[in-house]
């Protein structure tokens, strides 16, 4: 941003925007490169490359209390710790670990940006009401931070430079007022900045340490010497000019690799491995409102492909504990064909996920969960085993048993009206055949399972002249030897004469 | 650690047999009357199993299977859900081996505007959409004919019987009762010449019994 040559040398007047006030809450994480290398490990230290020579970056607990220093060279630190593990710094992983970090922050604010390779910043002016106020956040927050691990340096000052230069310098500062940031600067030494060193060099030279010193230099002068950039940075630490930052968004899909050290073929072990990465699936859709209705868990081995388990479910969910549970039944029967090295956990196409509200246990009937309408699950159905396979029924006033009745079509938005109540007196059955089935006689009598004894009827059911299906049928009411309850029907058909044939219509279920 | 003790001691009294949580506990009037009096004083709760899986055994259909259902299922369409429910309960028809008739339907007082019927093509199916429809939450009864049912099956639709708060039924050849079932309630039905026999097979928190012409 170009500043004007009239305006470096006044101090601008503080933003505008500042009305709408904000409060910047910065992560600082110094241990990153060794904590990026897994929890725990007290024996390790981190190596860089430094003008082609390895360094130790920095150094775990043991290693520390055991005198390897950062600067030193590995086989200086492996002979003063012999067990000492060396690890080649990742800056790619640092950035992994980051964002899971983020991830993980975005449930205390919507705002989160990734303000350098150690910097994590929340905008929490409108969390504080939901967190029960400041202190009780930075409790939270730091807790989390302490049982994931990390150790962090936190401060919270209205302006995110502010913010992120006082957790450099180890302040555990809380200023909230912007006019007290000034105060809270004038101290900090320069190095907490990421300035160049060459810079720092030359401001040390001429006697300037802290910030204090800086901004009390000619800023013309400053800015000429040391780039305008400098001056702005200042500026805008303290509030004088705005400093927009952009929103970090994590990605809209999950997906989370847990690698071993060692090939595992314990399957309890790799199911608590896969439930750790639920757990991380569900706070990755629990702070975006989402839910999912597929899950690909594939599990690496070394040599031998690599076996996937698909997961789906009948609605959508995040909680780990639901998918678990289907992970469980499907895992039982799941054929691993080498030891595991590695799983990962990919998460599936998202949608909204609305919460309901809990009741109390007053009520004598407990009220019944609703998911979705049943025109959705009648879409669902239909679009997995076919439109035509999905439908309802309604009764039609026709005296043919065939014609009685007639598919409904549930998809039509004015299906619900078109009911038809017909009155009727004989009995029916529940079960109707689709097609009448002819059956065998003995001397013109009925056979199904043996010989029928008959109920009731007959029932003389005819014509139908207006639309060429009429018919001439004598209805019965019957029962087969073995006892189940039948409604057969014998055809008048006047032309064929004679013996007539018997049919079976529907079966009183 | 004040509160911890605290807590310790309240969970320490709540494991006293002797206390009763009225949350734990299921109310006696929870099974949904059948409407056969005679079936109702057997089962536990007076009734069929709310938001579980029953699963009915036959040899043939005609005996009565669905005749048995009737009562329950007609109170269940007219039932008034009030406001919680937006909409009243359905009954779906997994695969029925005949076309369920309206007009008998009609007659048993079950409401038109809430059937469904599902005409899946392989057994798979047939288990995915009883799922679907159960876990739903719309429909307040499922009846299924899957030509087989596994075990893991059986657990299956009565977990999403339990997550949509729906009755499940399925009915199943006689030679499925030495498998074993994830069931609330097994009930054999059968006919001969001297009239049906109901047996009670297995029953969650009842015992099993057998009655004589019920339907």
């Amino acid at each position: 941003m170009p500043l004007a040559e009239a305006e470096r040398g006044r101090v601008p007047a503080p933003a505008a925007a500042a009305k709408a006030e904000r409060l910047w809450f910065c992560v600082y994480l110094p241990n990153l490169p060794l904590e990026a290398c897994g929890p725990g490990d007290k024996d390790l230290a981190v190596i860089e490359e430094q003008q082609g020579v390895h360094r130790v970056l920095l150094a775990g607990d043991h290693a520390s209390a055991a005198g390897v220093l950062p600067g030193q060279s590995p086989n200086a630190a492996l002979a003063l710790l012999p067990t000492l593990k060396l690890e080649e710094r990742s800056v790619i992983r640092e950035q992994q670990v980051l964002e899971l970090l983020a991830t993980w922050l975005e449930q205390f604010s919507s705002f989160i940006c990734i303000a350098g390779p150690d910097v994590l910043l929340l905008e929490i002016a409108g969390s504080l009401r939901l967190f029960g106020g400041l202190q009780s956040l930075r409790r939270q927050i730091a807790a989390g931070l302490e049982a994931q691990g990390f150790e962090a340096a936190l401060a919270i000052a209205p302006t995110p430079l502010a913010a992120t230069w006082l957790a450099r310098g180890r302040r555990r500062a809380c200023i909230r007022e912007p006019a007290n940031v000034m105060t809270a600067l004038r101290n900090l030494p320069l190095s907490c900045l990421d300035w160049p060193p060459t810079v720092l060099e030359s401001l040390a030279g001429m006697g300037i340490t802290d910030i204090g010193d800086c901004l009390r230099l000619p800023r013309e002068g400053f800015a000429r010497r040391f780039g305008v950039q400098r001056l702005l940075q200042l500026d805008r630490a303290l509030g004088r000019l705005p400093d927009p930052r952009n929103s970090w968004r994590a990605p809209e899909r999950f997906c989370a690799d847990f690698e071993m050290t060692e090939e595992q073929s314990d399957r309890e072990l790799l199911l608590a491995i896969c439930h750790e990465l639920l757990q991380a699936h569900e706070q990755f859709l629990l702070a975006r409102q989402l839910g999912t209705q597929r899950l690909l868990f594939t599990f690496f081995h070394l040599k031998a492909k690599a076996t996937s388990l698909p997961l789906g479910g009948a609605r959508a969910d995040r909680a780990a504990d639901h998918w678990y549970e289907l992970l469980r039944l499907r895992f039982e029967k799941l054929v691993l064909p080498e030891p595991v090295i590695a799983i990962r956990l990919r998460g599936g196409t998202t949608q909204a996920l609305h919460g309901a509200s809990g009741r109390l246990a007053f009520h004598g009937r407990a009220p019944r969960e609703h998911y979705y309408s049943m025109s959705q699950l009648a879409e669902r159905l239909a679009a997995r085993i076919g439109n035509e396979s999905v439908h309802g029924v309604n009764a039609v006033a026709d005296h043919r048993p065939q014609y009685a009745w007639s598919t409904r079509d549930l998809f039509a938005a004015r299906a619900a009206d078109a009911l038809t109540r017909v009155r009727q007196g004989a009995e029916r059955p529940l079960w109707l055949l689709r097609e009448p089935e002819l059956l065998s006689t003995d001397n013109g009598h009925p056979l199904h399972q043996g010989k029928l004894r008959f109920v009731s009827g007959p029932e003389r059911l005819e014509t139908g002249w207006w639309d060429e299906h009429g018919i001439a049928r004598d209805y019965y009411t019957a029962v087969s030897p073995r006892g189940a309850g039948l409604w057969v029907f014998r055809n008048r058909d006047r032309q064929r004469g004679g013996a007539s044939a018997w049919y079976l219509h529907g079966i009183f279920g | 650690m004040p509160r911890n003790s605290d807590t310790s001691s309240l969970e320490k009294l709540l494991e006293n047999p002797r206390v009763w949580r009225a949350r734990s506990q299921p109310g006696p009037a929870q099974g949904l009357s059948s409407g056969y009096a005679q079936l109702d004083r057997l089962l536990p709760g007076g009734g069929w199993p709310r938001q579980a899986l029953t699963e009915i055994l036959i040899e043939q259909y005609g005996i009565g299977e669905l005749q048995l259902l009737m009562p329950a299922l007609a109170s269940l369409c007219a039932e008034d859900r009030g406001a919680e429910s937006v909409e009243p309960g359905w009954i779906a028809w997994v695969a029925p081996p005949f076309q369920p008739y309206p007009p008998a339907l009609q007659k048993c007082g079950i409401n038109l505007a809430r059937m469904l019927i599902v005409r899946p093509r392989n057994d798979s199916e047939v288990l995915w959409s009883a799922e679907q429809a159960l876990s739903s939450g719309t429909c307040a009864a499922v009846l299924l004919w899957p030509q087989g049912l596994d075990d893991q099956g059986s657990r299956r639709l009565q977990l999403a019987a339990e997550k949509g708060g729906s009755w499940a039924i399925a009915f199943r050849p006689l030679s499925a009762r030495h498998e074993p079932s994830a069931a609330a309630l097994r009930l054999e039905l059968s006919a001969s010449h001297r009239g049906k026999r109901l047996a009670i097979l297995k029953s969650r928190g009842g015992r099993p019994a057998v009655l004589h012409n019920v339907v």
